[in-house]
């Protein structure tokens, strides 16, 4: 661990931007507390308001406080891409260490369906569950869980199966272990780094999906505010408030920036590679799954 | 060849059996009544009925299904609920504008990537290619619908030079294209940076150089050949990733395309539209994969799928 911090350190751009999404991080948590203005409050004689110091990104059409409203929206998206990422874990690691351990038929038919679910983009997929769940965070969160559910498969299963083959785990099995125990104790410490890798480089991917869906009406609804939905918003006033599209496109911007970057030093120091095939994979992962921005 | 041609069309036939039932499974998964729905809120209850009737909507789930795999495979989608124009008629011009928006931006990103990415590689560790490497990075970091308002409020609100909306002449192309393309670009970039970088550390251009070759002919020549097969791959998988960001694009431009009316008629509840324009997209979707697999193994005889 002590290692890990000293490598993670040594990166100078690595750090800045861990610093920027700690940063990123508080504020979605103490949102509440740090917004300067209540974000739903309207007063409409005050809308379209150009920055100033009482409102530094303007006010919407509404009269309300842009500031306050990106901030409370960065709460929501941290919120929707952590949900995201722990529904793809909750479910994903346990189907794929149980088929890797037990391979057989169910490996086989879970293996077919993660395949039938990578050809089709993440949009077509979040799209069918909007259609069932209705626009809401609610359908955002399986939407894309979902989408990542079959990586996560795939990663606990691969592992799972090469560590089959290892001496302790044999030697647990011969002194009597039944598998439950074999895969909490001599798997799952395995595991945990790899799909802690995997999934830092899927939250700028999150991100991004998330505030697409969001700007295509598909996503967090209003009064609720969220990045690309107040992007949506802003577009209608661009001829006389175009600061108003400042504050959410810096934010989103500056997360999904911060993510990618953390996430690249992340894979370095945890899982070194040659540099040239951590970008082949990123592009794999990045082009399945962020069809939509 | 041939049988690899055969067996993707086998899976293709099968994969749109799949999606169809689906398709018809989603529509009854669907809250609310789906005559209910046609009819409107605030229809007399006669009128719903005879509806439900019309449609068949009272008859038993696999009575429903057999009918409805029936009329599509008669190429009968049904008709919109709000403009009873027949489905097929709504959808098909739209893919023509869906594949025109996507094969430019594809177009434009293939060529700015290779350029950019092969220079970048060339003087790999200098200035211009850091450069390139801090604007493909805040390309991929920008999403589409950014890039496109900012382009919207610069080119067409600000200094007045290019419509924002539509596809009526050419001058339409040029935002929603460099929007999509842009986006694509920055993400080529950097395969294409770190494809030429890989094959400009081979032996076969330490001979090339030995031989005295001059510069511009290694890279683009020796290197960029071989760099190649790689590329390809990647410009395939990027077809499909276009087309995703393509429904975006076209929202923000108002672009009459296959994504946008997936979305509106999301957005409208208008179910049969839905369907079909699901059905398509998927479609191509699975079509295009295939046509990257054939490449694949047209580019590079060494890769088969036996």
């Amino acid at each position: 661990m002590r290692k890990f911090f000293r490598d993670f350190s040594r990166d100078p751009v690595a750090l800045v931007f861990g610093l920027i999404l700690l940063g990123i991080y508080i504020v979605a948590i103490t949102a509440q507390w740090i917004a300067p203005g209540d974000p739903f409050e309207t007063n409409l004689r005050n809308g379209m308001q150009p920055p100033s110091w009482e409102h530094w990104f303007g006010t919407d059409q509404f009269g309300r406080d842009v500031l306050s409203r990106v901030i409370l929206a960065t709460q929501v998206t941290a919120r929707l891409t952590t949900l995201a990422i722990l529904f793809a874990v909750v479910l994903g690691v346990p189907i794929g260490m149980m088929v890797g351990y037990h391979g057989g038929l169910a490996d086989a038919i879970v293996m077919r369906i993660t395949d039938i679910m990578l050809i089709f983009p993440m949009i077509m997929l979040a799209i069918v569950i909007v259609v069932i769940a209705g626009p809401s965070e609610r359908g955002v969160i399986i939407a894309l869980g979902l989408s990542q559910l079959p990586e996560m498969i795939r990663i606990s299963r691969g592992v799972t199966l090469s560590l089959k083959e290892e001496l302790y785990v044999e030697a647990a099995v011969a002194a009597g272990a039944r598998w439950p125990w074999i895969l909490r104790r001599h798997v799952w410490p395995n595991i945990s780094t790899p799909i802690i890798v995997q999934a830092t480089l899927t939250l700028p991917v999150f991100v991004l999906n998330a505030s697409a869906l969001s700007y295509l009406g598909l996503g967090v609804q209003p009064p609720t505010p969220e990045w690309g939905q107040m992007l949506n918003e802003a577009k209608d006033f661009l001829i006389n408030a175009p600061y108003l599209i400042i504050g959410p496109s810096v934010a989103l911007f500056l997360f999904v920036l911060s993510a990618n970057l953390v996430g690249d030093a992340l894979q370095e120091t945890l899982n070194p590679r040659t540099k040239s095939r951590r970008i082949t994979r990123r592009f794999y992962r990045v082009s399945r799954k962020s069809a939509l921005s | 060849m041939p049988r690899l041609i055969l067996s993707r069309l086998v899976f293709m036939v099968l994969a749109g059996f799949l999606l169809l039932s689906f398709l018809f499974a989603l529509f009854h998964m669907i809250p609310g009544d789906p005559a209910r729905l046609m009819a409107g809120d605030n229809a007399p209850e006669e009128l719903v009925q005879s509806i439900r009737r019309a449609y068949g909507f009272d008859q038993p789930l696999h009575v429903q299904y057999l009918s409805y795999m029936q009329r599509v495979l008669m190429g009968d989608f049904g008709v919109s609920n709000y403009t009873r124009q027949p489905v097929l008629e709504v959808v098909l011009p739209r893919i023509g504008n869906t594949a025109a928006l996507a094969g430019c931006a594809m177009l434009f990103a293939m060529t700015v990537s290779l350029i950019l990415g092969s220079f970048s590689a060339m003087f790999w560790g200098g200035p211009v290619d850091k450069g390139v490497t801090a604007f493909s990075l805040v390309g991929i970091c920008t999403p589409v619908f950014v890039t496109g308002i900012i382009g919207i409020y610069l080119f067409g609100v600000y200094l007045r030079w290019l419509p924002i909306g539509g596809m009526s002449s050419w001058q339409h192309f040029i935002l929603p294209v460099l929007t999509l393309g842009a986006y694509q670009a920055a993400m080529f970039t950097r395969m294409v940076r770190s494809c030429m970088v890989d094959a400009l550390g081979r032996d076969f251009i330490t001979t090339a150089r030995a031989k005295g070759a001059p510069e511009r002919r290694v890279v683009f020549h020796h290197a960029l050949r071989n760099a190649l097969l790689p590329i390809i791959t990647l410009f395939g998988l990027g077809v499909g990733h276009t087309l995703g960001g393509s429904v975006v694009t076209e929202t923000i431009f108002n672009w009459p395309g296959l994504g946008r009316l997936m979305v509106d008629s999301i957005l409208t509840r208008d179910l049969p539209v839905m369907q079909g324009a699901i059905f398509f997209f998927a479609m191509i979707f699975i079509l295009v994969n295939l046509l990257v697999d054939i490449l694949y193994t047209w580019a590079d005889p060494r890769v088969s799928y036996d």
